[in-house]
């Protein structure tokens, strides 16, 4: 390794694969997903053609007629229906006559084939004649095509003479996997329950934000800054517990505090009011409880990062302002609020984007409910991707969703990149060889 | 947090350790239940335990009919965490180095990268990557988590390690490659032990975030095979026929008792990591 910058090369190199492969690669998949209608019913990959009942429906309203017919069984006579004839074990003379004279033959219903059928030499009884034009069946509904030309030479030996134009719109109707749209994007723009569910995002980070990230973290860190060290480093760990406690776990304590068996139904027992989910019963208690549990967690962030920061302020300031004789208050107001303008401004954007892309404590604890009164844009995307009530998972959908997550994270991160000076962050290496 | 001395001793703390503790009771409730329910026999309607008992931890020796078994999950568990951190670790010591010390093409290109990628909502990857490993056929495997766990974390651990190497004073380096090693060497040998508080912080978070990951494996690993606690313990709580607090409360127990070993050993250490964020 003479040149330093081939080492840098094959040092960085496992990173920036893992990073293309498992980061970047699956962004760029989210947009290009979006832009398809995949869902569950189109499967991930190539769809066949069927002529399935609601394909028959979206066929009616173009081709009135042609649909009609294409709902109903067809009779023809071919060799695979002859042998499965004989295989019936009737008088011989049938299906001779059969393949002498009719071979090839399309009867559009069950009705003429059958009048056919009886007019056979061998005078066949009603029941045979029903189990003979069974085995001619050989309707289109619900078999699958693997391609286009199979569909069509399908159609056309049982008699459908199809025009190009009328082609074109059975083979778009019939098939069944994903195709290129844009929909996707038109429909979240123009869909009420997007709306909400924007708004419910917005207010969720706007309220968990100020109130906890910012607002409780800025009370904790003074607090414990007046504090002797002990209880201080005690107040500490304990806010610090959500954060390294599993995300399930942590759910689960606040489910026991919230739940119709849980502590707080225990206790307003005791004053003679019934259990109830306090969780769930209603919208807002379910936003305050969303509110508390991302709080509750939030909160350790802001406090390590402006406990630091007020460490770093000199003690003769406030050894200082205590000789002019100032107030506690007065030391928060003028000598420590001043200084942790850019603590404040950092915690805010990095909890910004945390918040927009976090779901998983909203996930357990109210799953979105109750309706959808607490669920978030993250949360919406993860449910219309993978894991709805309708059991049909709209990855596409989902994809253009989670895609404007990710416009909005690096739109603002750049913002933020630039606000917090990037040049001084990328100073130049140490040394160069 | 070390020594730190009051910025003022004329104020009298007791009202805000007593404002402090009221706040607090919530979570100093919930921690302290969740020790007490799992050894104790508590009547319905009673908020103190009446008796002692162990029948809550009976999964640890027996498995619930339809659930995987415990050990076999926190074995999962366990492989998961670990190959998730040495991957961060091996990949992120050696790019934060590139980063930090060496003139690569695009460098600040790549750095501004890692600060936006951080800002990347998991949803985008656990939806991309889940009708990926559908169709290429990998789903509920735990190769396929372990690797986007890793991804997920590297650009932090990457940003860490950066900062850890910018500590280490060059002549260090220079005394190295005057004497004629090489720079491969020089990292080895010489810089690496040097960050070791780093490696330190970013193994134990990594570990931490990895034991504690739950919608990854979730959607991309739910089989019984494969499970993780997370996902175990969810499976628990989504259970609405036998509903059973305090069982659940001894799986979590026993799922925290690392985390909270870890933490109390090393928290001198997390501190830099927590300070500096993870998600949420």
């Amino acid at each position: 390794m003479k040149s330093s910058r081939t080492l840098g090369l094959v040092m960085i190199a496992p990173a920036a694969v893992m990073i293309i492969l498992f980061f970047l690669m699956p962004v760029v998949l989210t947009a290009v997903f979006s832009m398809t209608n995949m869902t569950t019913a189109t499967g991930i990959s190539g769809g066949v053609y069927q002529i399935a009942p609601n394909s028959l429906i979206a066929l009616k309203s173009a081709m009135p007629e042609i649909a009609a017919e294409m709902a109903e069984p067809r009779y023809t006579i071919d060799e695979a229906g002859l042998t499965a004839v004989e295989g019936l074990g009737m008088a011989p003379g049938i299906v001779a006559e059969l393949r002498a004279k009719h071979t090839g033959e399309v009867f559009p219903a069950r009705r003429d084939v059958e009048r056919m059928i009886k007019d056979l030499a061998d005078r066949p009884s009603t029941r045979e004649v029903k189990q003979i034009s069974e085995q001619f069946n050989r309707s289109v509904l619900n078999t699958r095509f693997d391609s286009r030309e199979q569909l069509f030479s399908a159609l056309d030996s049982l008699g459908f003479k199809l025009t190009p134009e009328q082609q074109e719109i059975v083979a778009k109707t019939t098939y069944t996997g994903w195709t290129w749209t844009t929909e996707n994007f038109s429909r979240m723009a123009s869909s009420p329950d997007m709306a909400r569910v924007l708004f419910n995002t917005v207010l969720y980070v706007a309220l968990v934000l100020t109130l906890f990230n910012v607002g409780y973290a800025l009370l904790l860190a003074i607090w414990t800054h007046y504090m002797p060290p002990m209880p201080a480093s005690i107040f500490r760990g304990i806010w610090l517990l959500p954060r390294i406690t599993p995300v399930v776990i942590y759910v689960l304590l606040w489910k026991w505090l919230a739940w119709d068996s849980g502590f707080i139904s225990i206790l307003m027992g005791k004053f003679g009011y019934l259990p109830k989910n306090y969780l769930l019963d209603t919208a807002y208690n379910a936003w305050f409880f969303v509110v508390l549990i991302n709080g509750f967690i939030g909160a350790s962030m802001g406090m390590l990062v402006f406990s630091s920061a007020m460490k770093a302020i000199p003690k003769s300031q406030f050894y200082a302002s205590e000789v002019d004789g100032a107030s506690r208050w007065q030391q928060i107001r003028y000598i420590i609020l001043p200084q942790m303008r850019w603590p404040i401004l950092f915690v805010t954007c990095y909890q910004t984007l945390s918040l927009l892309a976090s779901f998983n404590e909203i996930l357990l604890a109210t799953n979105g409910g109750p309706g959808n009164a607490t669920e978030v844009w993250a949360l919406a995307a993860y449910h219309t991707a993978l894991r709805n009530y309708a059991g049909n998972l709209e990855y596409g959908l989902g994809a253009a969703m989670a895609l404007v997550l990710v416009v909005i994270g690096v739109t603002l991160s750049l913002l933020y990149l630039r606000v917090f000076n990037y040049g001084t962050l990328v100073a130049k290496p140490l040394i160069e060889d | 947090m070390a020594e730190r001395s009051q910025p003022s001793a004329n104020y009298r703390s007791w009202p805000v350790i007593t404002a402090l503790t009221i706040v607090s009771l919530p979570l100093l409730l919930m921690y302290v239940y969740l020790f007490l329910d799992t050894v104790t026999v508590k009547q319905a309607d009673a908020l103190l335990p009446s008796g002692l008992t162990l029948n809550h931890w009976r999964f640890l020796w027996q498995t619930t009919a339809g659930k995987a078994n415990i050990w076999q999950v926190t074995l999962n568990t366990l492989l998961f965490s670990a190959c998730t951190t040495s991957l961060v670790l091996i990949v992120s010591s050696m790019a934060g180095y590139v980063l930090s010390r060496l003139n690569v093409p695009a460098r600040g290109f790549f750095l501004a990268g890692v600060m936006v990628l951080h800002a990347f909502p998991s949803v985008t990857l656990i939806i991309a990557i889940f009708i990926v490993l559908q169709m290429v056929g990998l789903y509920n495997s735990l190769i396929g988590v372990i690797l986007v766990k890793a991804a997920i974390d590297l650009p932090l651990g990457i940003w860490l390690m950066k900062g850890f190497y910018d500590t280490v004073p060059w002549e260090i380096e220079m005394a190295g490659v005057v004497d004629g090693a090489s720079r491969f060497r020089v990292w080895r040998s010489l810089v690496l032990p040097q960050v070791k508080p780093g490696i330190m912080a970013l193994g134990l978070f990594s570990f931490l975030a990895g034991w504690g990951e739950f919608i990854l494996p979730q959607v991309l690993a739910p089989g019984n095979q494969v499970q993780v606690l997370s996902v175990y313990l969810a499976g628990f709580l989504a259970d609405d026929n036998n509903y059973d607090f305090n069982m659940f409360k001894a799986v979590g127990l026993f799922y925290l008792i690392p985390v909270l070993i870890a933490y109390a050993l090393f928290n001198k250490y997390l501190m830099n990591i927590y300070g500096g964020g993870s998600k949420g």
